[in-house]
Formats: structure tokens, sequence, C-alpha cells
């Protein structure tokens, strides 16, 4: 019962094991799985990245003069760091940084049209297939006149 | 004069830890009939892994199915997809799965004994317990990147190499882990509400666990050498010189002594991976699809999950099951339950361990 006492009243003095959250940051390791980063001057836009994405949390938006839009969703991402391993430039075009997405209380900051986007890239795709279809098209139909 | 009382327990409780119901018919405060119902938080994982995913994202949905035993399901299922595609993976790869799955053990059990001792009303105990268990989701973190969800196995190999310098690192952690498990098992050794009261609560004989085909730490209480690491060879454990934790008894007592002897093994086992960590690479590139059938067992926290896959030459695989270590478990928790008091129920459910996420996946 002593040793009880003596125990109890040296933990009053002892350090808190919780962080005080707002006045502390938490300590994050080296090397932990974070955002996921993009560089347009980089990238070869072969659309890797994508493909291999488990919750299908990068999507490249298809325009008609051959460009695409990077974009991502970090709630959406599971930061296994899938797509930088299968990226043929890690680190140029796409890397991973140590910082995560922060929790939102506004639907619009937590990228709540994001279905509608999936669905808007697949629509473009096929539209811009068939416009390049049309385009050989039209240039073989003008071959034999030139 | 008998009165015949009806408690339904679950699916939410303050003494349960998962969303699981029992309908308990009790007879003067003891329990004489039970029923259980374990499909309340179904998520259709394995119909997603055979139409939505392909086989090479397969490793990483399945991890979602449990957040505490996430590692065991992600091994499980590379190594069955492996055998489908016939990959040698690199040794040192196999090492380093070993020494996830070992840490994953470590403070799987350590949440169990928390709970145990929750539910004997030792909340100090279990804030210590979880305050323990907090270094090690570090030195998770610190080999994969990530506390909970650690994406470290993929098919052929692993996605990180283990540094050398990390080996410093990881002998300060171990020393920390075994002072705080030696101090932990004195506690659970002589402490009158952790190791008189739980004496022959909840006690199972050793047949009747065979028939009734227990799994991992439950079936080790009861003093049976079962255990899927010696079993196979999928993982070079036989090199470690692995041994089984067993203790008699078979009661809540007992498994709490296997859980806390397997740490103890488990810190072994670490520090025989580091230092005879083989040279070499940690990946082989994958070719081809799965072709053929797969089966796959390995030794979770909780006992022995159990993985079947089918492919068919084609990107997405025909067939995903999984049957895990709890669902083997609920027969016979409903049958020990019986004749016991009411008192005791969450305590007896709380030594099963259950992990109904993964039950019901």
């Amino acid at each position: 019962m002593i040793q009880g006492m003596i125990n109890s009243f040296c933990n009053l003095f002892k350090k808190s094991a919780t962080i005080d959250f707002p006045n502390e940051q938490m300590k994050i390791s080296k090397n932990y799985r974070g955002l996921i980063n993009h560089s347009d001057s980089d990238c070869i836009w072969c659309d890797v990245c994508e493909k291999v994405c488990p919750p299908g949390a990068i999507l490249f938006l298809q325009n008609m003069d051959g460009s695409k839009k990077y974009n991502y969703n970090p709630y959406l991402c599971i930061y296994c760091g899938e797509c930088v391993r299968n990226c043929p430039k890690p680190n140029e075009a796409l890397w991973q940084e140590e910082n995560i997405a922060f929790s939102s209380s506004s639907k619009k900051e937590v990228q709540d049209d994001w279905f509608s986007l999936e669905d808007e890239c697949k629509i473009a795709r096929v539209k811009y297939k068939e416009h390049k279809e049309s385009l050989k098209k039209s240039q073989k139909v003008e071959q034999p006149l030139s | 004069m008998t009165k015949v009382l009806n408690v339904p327990l679950g699916s939410q409780h303050v003494a349960l830890l998962e969303p699981v119901s029992f309908k308990l018919t009790t007879k003067n405060e003891r329990v004489v009939e039970v029923t259980a119902d374990v499909g309340y938080v179904h998520r259709g994982i394995e119909k997603a892994c055979e139409t939505k995913f392909k086989f090479k994202q397969i490793p990483f949905v399945v991890s979602r199915v449990c957040g505490l035993c996430s590692i065991t399901h992600a091994t499980t299922s590379t190594l069955a997809i492996e055998k489908l595609l016939n990959l040698e993976v690199p040794k040192k790869a196999k090492y380093l799965r070993i020494l996830a799955l070992e840490l994953d053990r470590i403070h799987s059990h350590m949440l169990c004994l928390a709970h145990t001792a929750e539910n004997a009303g030792y909340e100090a105990l279990f804030m210590r317990i979880l305050r323990d268990r907090e270094h090690v989701m570090e030195l998770q973190e610190i080999l994969t990147g990530n506390r909970v969800h650690f994406d470290y196995v993929c098919i052929g190999g692993v996605n990180r190499d283990f540094d050398n310098d990390l080996n410093s690192t990881f002998e300060k952690y171990l020393k920390i882990f075994e002072n705080f498990t030696t101090e932990i098992k004195e506690l659970f050794l002589n402490n009158w509400s952790l190791s008189l009261k739980y004496k022959g609560v909840g006690a199972i004989s050793a047949d009747r666990a065979l028939e009734q085909s227990l799994a991992g730490p439950l079936i080790r209480a009861c003093g049976l050498k079962i255990d899927v690491r010696s079993e196979f060879d999928f993982l070079p454990y036989s090199e470690l010189d692995f041994n089984i934790i067993t203790s008699d008894g078979g009661d809540v007592y007992g498994r709490n002594m296997v859980r806390l002897d397997e740490i103890f093994e488990s810190i072994r086992l670490i520090r025989a991976v580091i230092n005879n960590l083989p040279e070499g690479d940690i990946q082989t590139k994958v070719k081809g699809n799965p072709d053929g059938e797969a089966i796959v067992r390995l030794e979770a926290p909780r006992g022995e999950l159990f993985y079947y896959i089918k492919g068919s030459k084609k990107p997405n695989l025909d067939r995903v099951r999984i049957k895990t270590p709890t669902f083997t478990n609920i027969p016979s928790m409903i049958d020990m339950l019986k004749n016991q008091e009411y008192a005791n129920v969450p305590a007896i459910i709380a030594s099963f361990d259950p992990c109904l996420s993964c039950t019901a996946k």
C-alpha cells in the first residue's frame, strides 16, 4: 500500500503521455506516406498512375486539343504510393510528400463533385476518340484529291 | 424459484468492442441459451475483389478488411496470387514480411490484453497498455510509412527496403517493448482482479477445443501445439527457430498468458530477422495473369486465416474467398457462454478477441 502511495505521488509529477495537440504538432516519422504531388512540365501523360490507383483517386480529363488535365482527390486517396512506384519518372513527374490532407467541415473542400468528374472524364475520352477518327477520315478523303 | 430473463447484448453495447449481437437467455443470472448474429458490418469486399479491382490491386483492397490485421490479409492474398503466377520471391522480401507480420501481432495482442483488463474493471491498466502500444505503432510507421494500413506487401515482394540505419532504431524500440511487456506480465500474474478472478472462467477442454476447431491463441491456451506458422513454408519461420507458445487450463487467464508470451516470442523473432537479414533484391517483376486455384493459410494474430483465390488468365479474379479466425471461433464462443454467470460474459467475449469487421467483411 505504501508502495502504491509512492507510485501515485510520483505519477503526479510525471510528464503527460498525450500531445497537447493544437499547440504541439504531432510527430511524423521520416518517409511517412502523405499527399501525392504532380508536375505538369515533367509528366509524359502515360496515364499509368490512373490505371494502377486502387481507389481511383487520380483522373485525367482529356481536352479536345489533345492535352490532359491532372485531377487528384486527397480524400479518396489511400496513400499507398502505388502510383509513384509505377510512374516512369518517379520523384520528377509524381512524388509523395510527408504531409497528409486535413479534415474539412465543408462539402465543397472535400471534392464533392468528384463522381460527376469521373463521368465527365469517360465522356470526354469517348468524344476525343471520335474526334480523332473523324479527323483521320477527313485526311484520308483529302489525300486522293491532292 | 427460477426466473427466466432474455437479455439482448449488442449490437451496440458499452462492454462490446465490435458490432455483434447476442441474445442470451438467463436463468437466475446463469446463461442457458445463446444465439449470435455477426453480419452487421458487411461491406461486400469479396464481390468487389471479383468485379471492380484488378488482381494487382487486391492486396490493397483486402488489407482494408480489418484495421488490426491488415498486413496479414494483404500477405495471405499476395501469397495466393504469387502461387498462381509461379513467382519466386526474393529471400529478403520473405524475411521483411515476417518482420511486418510479427510487429502486427504484438500490437494486436496488446489491444486484446487491454480490453481484457478493461472488462475486469481495471480501466487504468487499459490506458497504460494502450499508451505502451503507441510505441509499436510508431515503429510500424517508421518501417512502412503508415500506422494502420501498411500497404507494405506487394505482389512479388515488399514495397520498402530495410535500411541498415534502422537497426539501431529497432533495437531501441525492442528494448522498450521488452520492458513494458515484462511489467504488464507481472500485473497479469500477480494482480487479483486479473489472475485469480479469471482462473477457470470460460474454460474449455482440449478435446472439446479440437472438436470445435478453435484457432489461434485460444487453442494454444488448451495446451495443444497448433500453429499455422510451423505447418507451412511460405515464409521461412523454421529458419528462425520458431517456438509454439502454449499454456494450460483453456480459460481466460491461460489465453492472456499465451498472448503475453507470444509478444516475447514475436520480439525474439523480430531480432532474429534483423540479425539474419539476407542481402539482395526486395521485389521481382510480375508477368502474366493468375491462372488456376490456390489456397493459402497463414497465422493471423487471432488464429488461422484462410484465402481461396481462383483466376482464369484475366486481370480480374474469378473468386476470392476469405475465412477469418473469428468466424471459426464463433460456435465455440456460443458453446462457452452457456452455464456461465452473466457478469462473466463480456470478459469471455473480450478474451476471444473477436474481429467482426474481418468476419463480416
